[in-house]
C-alpha cells in the first residue's frame, strides 16, 4: 500500500487571518465585487443613457413646434422653408407594416411552434431548428435587397398572379376543411340514423358549392388587381413577417414546452385528440407566452429599418383607403435613416430634432412592448409555477 | 437488538481497536480536531441541523447515518462552509476546527477548505485532463515547480489507488474515466492539497459494488493519516469502514458511539429502530 | 357533438397547418437565399472577356502581358470588320456631305455679300473634322440663307436641306449605334481618350456583354397604346434603320462573332473579396467594404464581449436577488429591444456629438454603437452558458480551497467557454450584418480601405451599408447588379458561416454534456 507517513502540511498558512490580512481580504472582495457591479451597471444602464440622449435631442423639436402638428397633421414637408412636420402618415405607415407583418408571422409562427413542440419527431425538429436560426440570422439589409431587387419587380410585373397563387394556397385548403367540418356540424340535429348520411352529403355539397364560389370569386378578384409599384406596404409586410417569424416561433415554442408533459398527458388520458389537447389545454396554458412572442414579433417588425427603407416606397402618405396595402408608405425608421443625411448638416434645426422625436416614439413603443412582453412571460411563469 | 445477527455487519477490525471514545480537543495529538458545540444550521426559518454537539477524533473514520432529509449533508457541508453558497443558509452555535471557530469572523475560508477536503456524492471531476484535475489544488495554493507538481500528482493518484490505471493517459480528459475511477480521481484531487480532514457525502452511492469496495479499501488505507467523516445510507458500509458512528434524526444528533457498540448495542430506541430498518 | 371522424379530420388538419407553416418557412428561406447565392456566385465565377483581363493588367497588374497582347490582337482582328463597316459608312456619309458642300460652294460663287458670307462659312466648315458639326453648320448656312435667297438659289438650298436633314437623322442613329458599340467593345479608334475606366473598356463580363449586344441589335420601345394596362415592351431590330447602308453587315458581325471579339472565358475572380473598387464599383471588387465590416465587427466584439462576459459573471455568480439586480436585468432586456436605428441616433448624439470619440463618423464610433447593440445578446448568451455549468464543478473547486474569483476563472469560465463562444459568434454575425446603427456613425458610400491606425478617426465603407447604397443610390443601379449580389452573398455567407459554426459548436457541446 501507499506510504502514509510523509504527510507534510504547509505550516505557514493559518486558519485565522490577522486583522490586517482580514481587512485586506474583505476590502479586496468588496472592491472586486464593486468593480464587477460598476461594470455591469454601465452595461445595463446604457439603456437609460439612450433614453436620455434621444429625449434630450427631441425636446427642442417639441418645444418649438408643440405636439399637435407632429401627431395629428398629415403634411410631411420637412425640407420646405418653413418646414411642416405632420408625422401622422408616417405613424400610420409604421403601424400598417407592423400589423401586416404580425398578421402573417403570428399565425404561421404559432402553428410552426405547435408543430415543432408537439407534432414533429425529434429528429425532424433537429433539422427544422437551424432553418429558423438561419432565417433569424440573415442580415436585414439582405432581406431589404431581396425585397427591392427580387420581390418588388415580381410584384410589379406579376403581382396579380402572385396574389392569386397565395389565395389558392391559403384559401383552398382552409375552405375545404371548413366545408367538411361545417357539413358535419350542420347535420348533428338529424337524429334518424338512416337519414344522417344523406343529410350530411347534401349539406356538404351545398356548403361546398358556396365555398367553391367564394374561392373562384376571390381568385378572380385577386387576378384583377393591378399593382402600380412593387415597393409598397404589402411587399414590406411580407418580408417583415418572414423576419419576425423566427422570434415568434422560438418564443412561443418555449412557452409551449414550458406547459409541461403532465398537462398534455392529463388531456390525452381523457380521450382528447392532439388538436383538442393543444387547443383546449396547452394553448390556453401557454397563452401568455404566445402573447409575449407576438409582442416581440411586433418589436422586431416595428424597429426594422433597412427593409422598409429600401422597399416601402418611402411616400409619406396615408393610403387610400387606409388599409390599402398596395400603396407605397413611409415608416418612422426609414424616415430617420433617410432624412438624417440631409438634416445632419444643419444641427440644431427642427429637421434634425424631429428625427430624434421619432426615435423617442420608437423607443417608447418598444419599451412598452418590452414591458408587456416581460409581464406576459412573468405571468406565464407564475401560472405554470402553480399559483 | 437480538433480531439482527451481528454477523451481518462485517466489522473488519476487532472491536477493541476500533472502539474509541471521543477525546478532549486539548488532547487531540498532533492534528486538529473538529468539534461541534450546540451547532445548528438553518435554511431560512427551517432548522435543518438542531443543536448538534459532538467531536470527531483525529485520524479516525466517523460515519454519519440517518434517514433521508435528516440533515447529514447539511451538517457535513457546514463543516467546510460549503453552505455559504446557499443564500438562505445560516448557522447558530459553535463549530471548532483545531480550537478555532469555523464561523469566526476572521477565518480564512479558502484555507479552511484546503485543510478540510470534501468528496461529493456524484463524482465531479472538472472537464479537464486527469493531470490538471489533480494538480488543480496544488496550483491554487502554492507555486510549486513542475517536478514537485508531477510528484504531488503521482503520490495523490497512488494514494487513491488510481495511478496504475491512468499513468499512461494523464493528459486524457477526466470525463472519459468510469464512474468509480472518477470518484477515486476526486479523492486524489482532494488528497493532493494535503487536507487534514476528509468529508465524504455518500461517496459510493453512485458506484457499483466493485468500485464501492475499492473506495472502501481506500478509506481503510487512509485511516490514521486523515480524519474522515463519511455520510452513508449503507449500514454495512458504515459498519465496515468506520470507527465511530453518529446517528442523526430530524436534525438532531441522537446517538454517537463506537461503531461496534452502536450497531450491536444502541442506547437509544430510535437508533435501534433505524438500524433494524423499522423506518428511514 | 362532433363525430369522431370529424375530430380526427380536424386533428390531422391541425398537424397539417403546422407542417404547412414550417414548409412555408423553409420555402421562404430557399426563395430568399437561392437567388442571392445563385447570382452572387456570379460575382466570383463568371465568363470574363478579354476586356476583363485587360483591366486586370492595367489596374491591378495581374496576368501575363505577352499572352494578353496576343489575345487582344486576335480580338481586334475579329473586330476589324465592324470597324471597317463603320469607316465605310462614314465615308459614304462624307460623300453625301460633300455633295451638299458642293452645292454650298456653288452658292458661294455669287459675287455679292451673301456669296462672300457663304464662302466664309464653307471655309470654316472645311476646317471642322467632326461630321456632326459639319452637318450642323451646313444646315445653319441653309437656314440663314433661305430668307435672303433669290429664286436661282432654291435648288441648291433645297439640296442642302435635304441632305443635311437626312444626314442629321442618320448621324443621330449612327451616334446611338456607336455609343452602344463603345459600351460593348470599348472606345473606337479615333475617340478622344476618356478618364473614367467605364469608358475605357468594353464589357468585362460576358453576361453583361450579351445584354449590351441585344441593346445594340434591338431598339427597345414602350407601347402605351392600351391605356388600361401598363406599357408593353416592344423590340425592333436596329438594323432596319441601316438597311441598304454600309453598316448593315455590322449587325451580322455583332450578332454572330461577338465571342471572337470579346473572347469570354470562365474565370474565378477570388480577389473580388479583396480588390478595391474601380470607378464606383463598375470594376474591381469589394475589398474596402469587406475590410470595413471586419473592422466594425472586430471593434464591436472587442467592446461587447469583455463587458458582456463580466456582466454575465456578475448576474450569474455574484448578484443577490433584489431590487437593484432585477432593475439591471430589466435594463438589459430593454436594451435588447431598442430598435437598431435608435442605436444609430444615440451613437450620433452621444459618441460623436457629445463625447466626441472622433471628429465625425468613424469606425470607432460605429464599433461602439454596434457593441452596445449586441451587448444584451452577449450578456444573455454568456449568462446562460455560465448557468449551464454544473454546480458540482463549482463546489469541487470551492471545496479544494479555491476562492470565488479563482473558481470563476479556472473552472466556471473554461467550462462555459464553448457556450459563451457560441453566443459570441452569433452576435458577431449580427454585428457584421447590421446597417442602421452605422449609417450615422461609421459608414460612407465611397472610400478606400483603411489602415488599422485610421480606424479611430476615419469613416469606412461597409458591406451592409454599401449593399443599400449600391442598390438604391448608385448612378447605374442596373449595370452593377453583379456587384450588389456579390456583396449580399459575401455578407450573408459570412453571417451564415458564423451561425453554422455556432450551431455546430452547440451540437458538440450538447453531445458532450449528454456523454
Ligand atoms: N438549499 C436548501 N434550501 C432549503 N432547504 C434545504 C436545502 N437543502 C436541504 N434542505 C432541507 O434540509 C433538510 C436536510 O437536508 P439534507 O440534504 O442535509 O439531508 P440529508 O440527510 O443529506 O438527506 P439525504 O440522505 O437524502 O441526502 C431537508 O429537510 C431538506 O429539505
Ligand atoms: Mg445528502
Amino acid at each position: 500500500m501507499v506510504d502514509m507517513g510523509n504527510r507534510n502540511h504547509a505550516p505557514a498558512d493559518d486558519l485565522i487571518l490577522s486583522a490586517r490580512a482580514n481587512f485586506r481580504r474583505k476590502a479586496g472582495a468588496w472592491l472586486g465585487q464593486g468593480i464587477l457591479f460598476a461594470i455591469t451597471s454601465v452595461a445595463a444602464l446604457a439603456v437609460l443613457f439612450i433614453f436620455y440622449f434621444i429625449a434630450r435631442d427631441s425636446i427642442p423639436f417639441f418645444a418649438s413646434r408643440g405636439f399637435a402638428e407632429f401627431f395629428t397633421d398629415t403634411a410631411w414637408y420637412p425640407s420646405r422653408e418653413p418646414g411642416h412636420f405632420g408625422a401622422l402618415p408616417i405613424f400610420v405607415g409604421s403601424g400598417l407594416v407592423t400589423l401586416g407583418a404580425v398578421f402573417l408571422a403570428v399565425p404561421l409562427g404559432v402553428a410552426a411552434a405547435v408543430c415543432l413542440s408537439d407534432v414533429l419527431p425529434f429528429s425532424v425538429r433537429q433539422v427544422v431548428k437551424p432553418i429558423i436560426e438561419i432565417l433569424a440570422a440573415i442580415p436585414s439589409v439582405a432581406y431589404g435587397f431581396f425585397a427591392l431587387v427580387v420581390f418588388a419587380p415580381l410584384l410589379q410585373d406579376a403581382g396579380n398572379k402572385v396574389l392569386m397563387t397565395a389565395w389558392w394556397i391559403l384559401a383552398g385548403p382552409t375552405l375545404l376543411l371548413l366545408v367538411m367540418v361545417l357539413g358535419d356540424l350542420s347535420t348533428t340535429w338529424v337524429k334518424n340514423e338512416k337519414h344522417v348520411r344523406a343529410a350530411r352529403i347534401t349539406a356538404t355539397l351545398l356548403i361546398g358549392c358556396v365555398a367553391a364560389y367564394v374561392l373562384v370569386a376571390g381568385a378572380r378578384f385577386m387576378g384583377a388587381i393591378t399593382i402600380i409599384t412593387g415597393t409598397n406596404a404589402l411587399n414590406v409586410s411580407v418580408i417583415l413577417g418572414i423576419m419576425a417569424l423566427p422570434t415568434v416561433v422560438s418564443v412561443s415554442e418555449d412557452a409551449l414546452q414550458a406547459a409541461g408533459r403532465e398537462l398534455r398527458e392529463g388531456s390525452y388520458a381523457l380521450g382528447a385528440t392532439r388538436a383538442e389537447t393543444l387547443c383546449r389545454t396547452i394553448l390556453p396554458a401557454a397563452s401568455s407566452g404566445i402573447l409575449a412572442a407576438a409582442m416581440l414579433g411586433i418589436m422586431r417588425a416595428l424597429g426594422e429599418t433597412m427593409v422598409v427603407w429600401m422597399a416601402s416606397g418611402n411616400a409619406a402618405q396615408i393610403p387610400e383607403p387606409f388599409f390599402n396595402y398596395l400603396m407605397p408608405i413611409r415608416t418612422l425608421t426609414a424616415t430617420i435613416a433617410g432624412d438624417m443625411g440631409e438634416a445632419d448638416h444643419v444641427t440644431g434645426s427642427d429637421r434634425y430634432h424631429v428625427l430624434f422625436a421619432m426615435g423617442l416614439c420608437l423607443l417608447a413603443f418598444s419599451f412598452i412592448c418590452n414591458l408587456i412582453a416581460e409581464w406576459f412571460v412573468a405571468r406565464q411563469r407564475r401560472k405554470l409555477g402553480g399559483e | 437488538m437480538n433480531n439482527i445477527p451481528t454477523s451481518e455487519f462485517a466489522v473488519r477490525r476487532p472491536p477493541a481497536v476500533s472502539v474509541k471514545t471521543p477525546r478532549n480537543p486539548a488532547q487531540a495529538g498532533n492534528g486538529n480536531q473538529l468539534m461541534a458545540d450546540s451547532f445548528s444550521v438553518y435554511y431560512g426559518p427551517f432548522e435543518a441541523v438542531k443543536k448538534v454537539s459532538c467531536a470527531f477524533p483525529v485520524g479516525e473514520v466517523t460515519a454519519l447515518i440517518g434517514p433521508s432529509g435528516c440533515g447529514k449533508s447539511t451538517f457535513l457541508r457546514a463543516i467546510n462552509r460549503m453552505n455559504d453558497l446557499i443564500p438562505s443558509c445560516h448557522v447558530k452555535g459553535l463549530l471548532y476546527f483545531g480550537g478555532k471557530r469555523i464561523y469566526g469572523p476572521k477565518l480564512d475560508v479558502t484555507v479552511l477548505r484546503r485543510r478540510i477536503g470534501m468528496v461529493f456524492q456524484k463524482p465531479n471531476p472538472f472537464p479537464k485532463s486527469i493531470y490538471d484535475n489533480v494538480a488543480y489544488g496544488p496550483r491554487l495554493h502554492a507555486s510549486c515547480s513542475r517536478r514537485d507538481l508531477d510528484e504531488r500528482v503521482e503520490t495523490s493518484l497512488r494514494k487513491a489507488a488510481l495511478w496504475d490505471e491512468v499513468k499512461d493517459r494523464l493528459q486524457a480528459n477526466a470525463l472519459g474515466l468510469s464512474g468509480g475511477q472518477q470518484q477515486r480521481l476526486c479523492l486524489a484531487r482532494a488528497l493532493a492539497v494535503n487536507p487534514e480532514v476528509l468529508l465524504m457525502d455518500e461517496p459510493t452511492s453512485a458506484l457499483d459494488p466493485k468500485a464501492t469496495a475499492a473506495i472502501e479499501d481506500l478509506i481503510d488505507a487512509l485511516r490514521g493519516a486523515y480524519t474522515i467523516i463519511i455520510v452513508t445510507h449503507n449500514m454495512q458500509q458504515a459498519a465496515r469502514v468506520s470507527d465511530l458512528t453518529a446517528f442523526l434524526y430530524e436534525g438532531s444528533l441522537i446517538e454517537v458511539g463506537a461503531t461496534s457498540q452502536l450497531f450491536t448495542n444502541p442506547k437509544e430506541k430510535r437508533t435501534e429502530d433505524y438500524i433494524t430498518g423499522r423506518f428511514g | 357533438m362532433m363525430r369522431l371522424q370529424t375530430r380526427k379530420l380536424l386533428d390531422r388538419a391541425f398537424a397539417g397547418v403546422g407542417v404547412f407553416a414550417i414548409v412555408l418557412m423553409a420555402l421562404a428561406l430557399i426563395a430568399i437565399l437561392l437567388p442571392i447565392f445563385q447570382r452572387g456566385a456570379g460575382a466570383y465565377v463568371f465568363r470574363a472577356t478579354v476586356e476583363h483581363r485587360r483591366q486586370m493588367l492595367d489596374l491591378f497588374e495581374r496576368g501575363d502581358e505577352d499572352v494578353l497582347v496576343k489575345e487582344m490582337q486576335k480580338a481586334l482582328e475579329a473586330r476589324q470588320p465592324v470597324l471597317e463597316a463603320l469607316a465605310s459608312y462614314r465615308a459614304d456619309q462624307s460623300e453625301r456631305l460633300n455633295e451638299a458642300i458642293g452645292a454650298a460652294d456653288r452658292l458661294a460663287q455669287r459675287d455679292d455679300l451673301l456669296g462672300r458670307r457663304i464662302a466664309r462659312a464653307v471655309e470654316q466648315l472645311r476646317h471642322t473634322a467632326d461630321l456632326r458639326q459639319q452637318i450642323d453648320r451646313l444646315s445653319r448656312i441653309e437656314q440663314l440663307m433661305r430668307p435672303q435667297s433669290t429664286p436661282d438659289m432654291t435648288d441648291d438650298l433645297d439640296l442642302i436641306r435635304d441632305i443635311t436633314s437626312e444626314l442629321e437623322v442618320q448621324a443621330a442613329q449612327y451616334g446611338e449605334l456607336t455609343e452602344r458599340l463603345r459600351q460593348l467593345l470599348g472606345p473606337l479608334p479615333g475617340d478622344e481618350p476618356r478618364i473614367l475606366p467605364r469608358f475605357r473598356y468594353g464589357q468585362a463580363r460576358w453576361d453583361r456583354a450579351l445584354i449590351k449586344q441585344s441593346q445594340l441589335l434591338y431598339i427597345e420601345e414602350w407601347d402605351y397604346s392600351d391605356a388600361s394596362a401598363m406599357g408593353r415592351r416592344v423590340l425592333s431590330p436596329r438594323r432596319d434603320l441601316f438597311a441598304d447602308t454600309a453598316l448593315y453587315p455590322l449587325f451580322e458581325h455583332i450578332e454572330n462573332d461577338l465571342e471572337a471579339m470579346l473572347r469570354p472565358r470562365w474565370t474565378f475572380y477570388g480577389r473580388f473579396l479583396t480588390d478595391h473598387s474601380v470607378d464606383a464599383h463598375f470594376f474591381g471588387g469589394i475589398g474596402p467594404e469587406a475590410l470595413g465590416t471586419f473592422y466594425l465587427t472586430l471593434g464591436a466584439m472587442l467592446f461587447a464581449v469583455p463587458l458582456g462576459i463580466i456582466a454575465a459573471i456578475y448576474f450569474a455568480e455574484y448578484a443577490k436577488p433584489g431590487r437593484t439586480v432585477s432593475f439591471l436585468r430589466s435594463c438589459v432586456s430593454t436594451l435588447a429591444g431598442v430598435p437598431s436605428i435608435v442605436f444609430g441616433l444615440f451613437g450620433l448624439a452621444f459618441f460623436i456629438y457629445t463625447i466626441r470619440v472622433s471628429p465625425g463618423k468613424s469606425v470607432l464610433a460605429g464599433s461602439l454603437t454596434l457593441g452596445l447593440l449586441i451587448l444584451p445578446t452577449v450578456i444573455r448568451a454568456a449568462e446562460e452558458a455560465i448557468l449551464a455549468v454544473p454546480r458540482e464543478y463549482k463546489e469541487a473547486a470551492l471545496a479544494l480551497g479555491a476562492g470565488r474569483w479563482r473558481t470563476v476563472l479556472t473552472v466556471i469560465l473554461p467550462a462555459a467557454l464553448p457556450g459563451i463562444l457560441t453566443g459570441t459568434v452569433i452576435s458577431m454575425g449580427r454585428a457584421a450584418g447590421e446597417t442602421a446603427p452605422i449609417i450615422f456613425t461609421a459608414a460612407v458610400s465611397v472610400g478606400v480601405a483603411l489602415q488599422p491606425t485610421e480606424v479611430f478617426t476615419q469613416a469606412t465603407p461597409a458591406l451592409s451599408w454599401n449593399i443599400y447604397n449600391l442598390a438604391t443610390e448608385h448612378e447605374a443601379v442596373d449595370e452593377i447588379r453583379h456587384v450588389q449580389y456579390g456583396m449580399v452573398t459575401t455578407l450573408v455567407g459570412i453571417v451564415l458561416l458564423l451561425n453554422i459554426a455556432a450551431i455546430w459548436m452547440r451540437a458538440r457541446i450538447s453531445r458532450k454534456l449528454r456523454g
